[in-house]
């Protein structure tokens, strides 16, 4: 035979056996896609944004290594303090790397906390300037954490990261509807329990996220109860200073100084965890009966007047247009 | 016209005894070209992977998962295109390098089969690609069992302070060891060697009807940079007709599906440098396509080769 028919007849070959491993290859591809060893491809956009060698570089399967150098630029932009940048930067990553929870973390604090808390404290910018941007980028944290939660739905600490922004006084004053943010956050927390790999405090978080949402009193009520009843672990001031006022929300009647002390144990532990609790005003956490159950321990107590926090002024609620004036 | 034909005396002993014999003459021959060398450049990388450590994101919960990633992705990338590079530059050498030390006269006046010569070669430039694998591997290990080590240490100290419960301590630590040193992880280095040989087998086939070195790596790279592209080629076609595609895009798209191979579905080691566990399935898979486009490959390196003359 002519050697130089023999590349020809080979590339017949090599075509031939592509018609039976065609379905093949595809069969394996569905499948690895299926069970999350092969990725869903990036965006078209994704491979203008990172540049034509990362481009090659990710196609050939190194996709995780150009997310890790991405992450170095990021951190460059970071210390520059170039917002825009670090949101594009983690925005590329994450479609490179959409599994690692770690850059949905960082990318989410990035925006919601060092972004937006620049613009709380850079005073060189018009005032208007600063408020806006410090409710977007509170908002694109909290639409970056929302996306990564839908990429990883089992990932319990992403759901937490949730929870946790969204009762932060300092970050639900954002939005509008904070009632929703409650209400979300308490979601976020359960469904953070359920992946069943969350630490203890989770439980505990959405109580304090549930027990703030107008309405469903008598769910965190519940949950309070449940969580008291395993034990004094759970027996943190925040949850007994909670129960406290669900039950004063269930029943108004009875008697606020002897609840409070069959509930804290003492007088003197209650009167010093509900003056605490009272003081905390910026969280939005249920009131019912702790004024009166501390004018009763005082009394009881015999406190003198000038040390009785009932009567001492109370932190003003969050307020993000004072934070900036006063800035 | 007249054909010239090689008259050979009947080859002795077994095809695997010859092939084994000239796969390590062939390793011998790569290694005396000092190609571990890069041992030491790999060796850099792995370790410096360890120590940049970023300190903006170091949140209590997440520490040390940025390197442990790290780790993996730098050692597991570097892994690659050292495996890539070899597979392609050293059996692109082979042949011509043979011819141009006559040794391959030598051989072929023995009575070896054409067949086991270049199987032989092939198996040579494997267990070289292997070999090297197996150290960036261990290295790897080794880097990445004290990074763990270390992160279980301050999980630990971490979740004794915030009153953890002994099972949540618990829990943290088994999600570190899940993202360390796992079966998964080697799956993953498979994966990179499974690549390896299929661009080696390429290689070879290439350089039996080429006539210079590095008109094969040339083509070896291209095979392998468009290859990653030949399942999108493949979905391209299957799916085409529902937007209306034109024909001739439609048959380039075929045309790819069919001639090149798939290395887009080596890409699992992204996926499991996330943390994805790789199953026996997975792996038995795609040793199944490797195993398929080496023996092919080397079976029409050889229908070249069979009756070349030098």
């Amino acid at each position: 035979m002519k050697q130089a028919w023999k590349p020809v007849i080979c590339l017949a070959v090599i075509a031939a056996g592509g018609v039976l491993r065609m379905p093949y290859e595809a069969g394996v591809t569905a499948e690895l896609r299926k069970t999350g060893l092969l990725m869903p491809k990036p965006p078209v956009e994704t491979s203008e944004r990172i540049g034509q060698t990362f481009s090659a570089v990710a196609l050939g399967g190194l996709r995780t290594l150009v997310a890790t150098f991405l992450n170095l630029r990021a951190f460059t932009s970071f210390t520059e303090k170039k917002w825009d940048k670090v949101e594009a930067a983690y925005n590329t990553i994450v479609e490179l790397a959409p599994r690692t929870r770690y850059y949905w973390e960082a990318g989410w604090h990035h925006m919601a906390y060092n972004a937006a808390a620049d613009c709380f404290t850079d005073t060189s910018r018009p005032l208007y300037r600063r408020k806006d941007e410090w409710r977007t980028w509170i908002h694109k944290g909290r639409a970056f954490l929302e996306r990564g939660i839908r990429n990883n739905p089992d990932d319990g600490t992403l759901w937490s990261d949730l929870g946790f922004m969204l009762t932060d006084s300092n970050k639900f004053v954002a939005f509008r509807d904070q009632q929703e943010c409650f209400s979300t956050a308490a979601d976020a927390y359960r469904r953070a329990d359920e992946t069943g790999n969350a630490l203890g405090y989770v439980r505990r978080a959405r109580l304090y996220a549930l027990a703030r949402v107008k309405g469903r009193e008598g769910e965190a009520l519940a949950l309070a109860r449940s969580l008291y009843s395993e034990g004094t672990r759970n027996h943190t001031p925040s949850l007994l200073s909670i129960l406290f006022a669900l039950q004063v929300w269930e029943n108004p009647l009875a008697n606020m100084g002897d609840r409070a002390v069959t509930l804290f144990g003492t007088p003197e532990r209650a009167y010093q965890d509900l003056s605490n609790y009272w003081q905390r005003t910026r969280e939005k956490l249920p009131m019912n009966g702790v004024a009166e159950a501390m004018a009763e321990l005082e009394n009881r107590l015999n406190l003198p007047e000038n040390k009785r926090e009932s009567l001492k002024p109370l932190p003003p609620p969050s307020n993000p247009d004072r934070w900036f004036e006063e800035k | 016209m007249t054909e010239s034909r090689t008259i050979h005396a009947p080859a002795r002993g077994s095809h695997i005894g010859r092939v084994l014999v000239i796969a390590g003459h062939a390793f011998t021959q790569l290694v005396r070209m000092k190609v571990f060398y890069f041992l030491a450049v790999f060796a850099v990388i792995a370790i410096a992977s360890n120590f940049i450590d970023l300190p903006q994101h170091a949140g209590p919960e997440s520490m040390g998962a940025s390197v442990i990633s790290q780790i993996k992705s730098w050692s597991i990338g570097t892994m690659t295109l050292f495996s890539v590079v070899i597979s392609i530059v050293a059996t692109a050498l082979l042949l011509p390098k043979d011819i141009e030390d006559r040794t391959l006269y030598t051989i072929l006046a023995k009575p070896v089969p054409r067949f086991d010569y270049l199987a032989g070669k092939l198996a040579g430039v494997l267990f070289l690609v292997f070999i090297s694998l197996v150290l960036m591997d261990l290295l790897m290990i080794g880097v990445l069992h004290m990074r763990v080590s270390q992160v279980l240490v301050q999980t630990e100290v971490m979740g004794k302070a915030m009153e953890w419960t002994p099972q949540s301590i618990e829990s943290a630590k088994n999600e570190v060891l899940a993202s360390g040193v796992t079966w998964s992880l080697q799956g993953a280095v498979l994966a990179v060697f499974l690549r390896a040989a299929i661009i080696a087998a390429v290689a070879l086939l290439v350089s039996t009807f080429s006539t210079s070195t590095l008109f094969t790596t040339v083509i070896g790279f291209l095979v392998y940079f468009i290859g990653n592209f030949q399942a999108d080629a493949r979905e391209f076609y299957l799916h085409s007709g529902e937007a209306g595609e034109g024909m001739l895009a439609r048959l380039g798209a075929l045309v790819i599906s069919l001639v090149l191979p798939d290395f887009q579905i080596f890409n699992v080691i992204d996926a499991v440098i996330e943390g994805q566990a790789m199953t026996w399935d997975a792996v038995g898979k795609l040793g199944f396509v490797a195993g398929y486009y080496v023996v092919v490959f080397t079976i029409l390196s050889w229908f070249i080769f069979s009756d070349k003359e030098f």
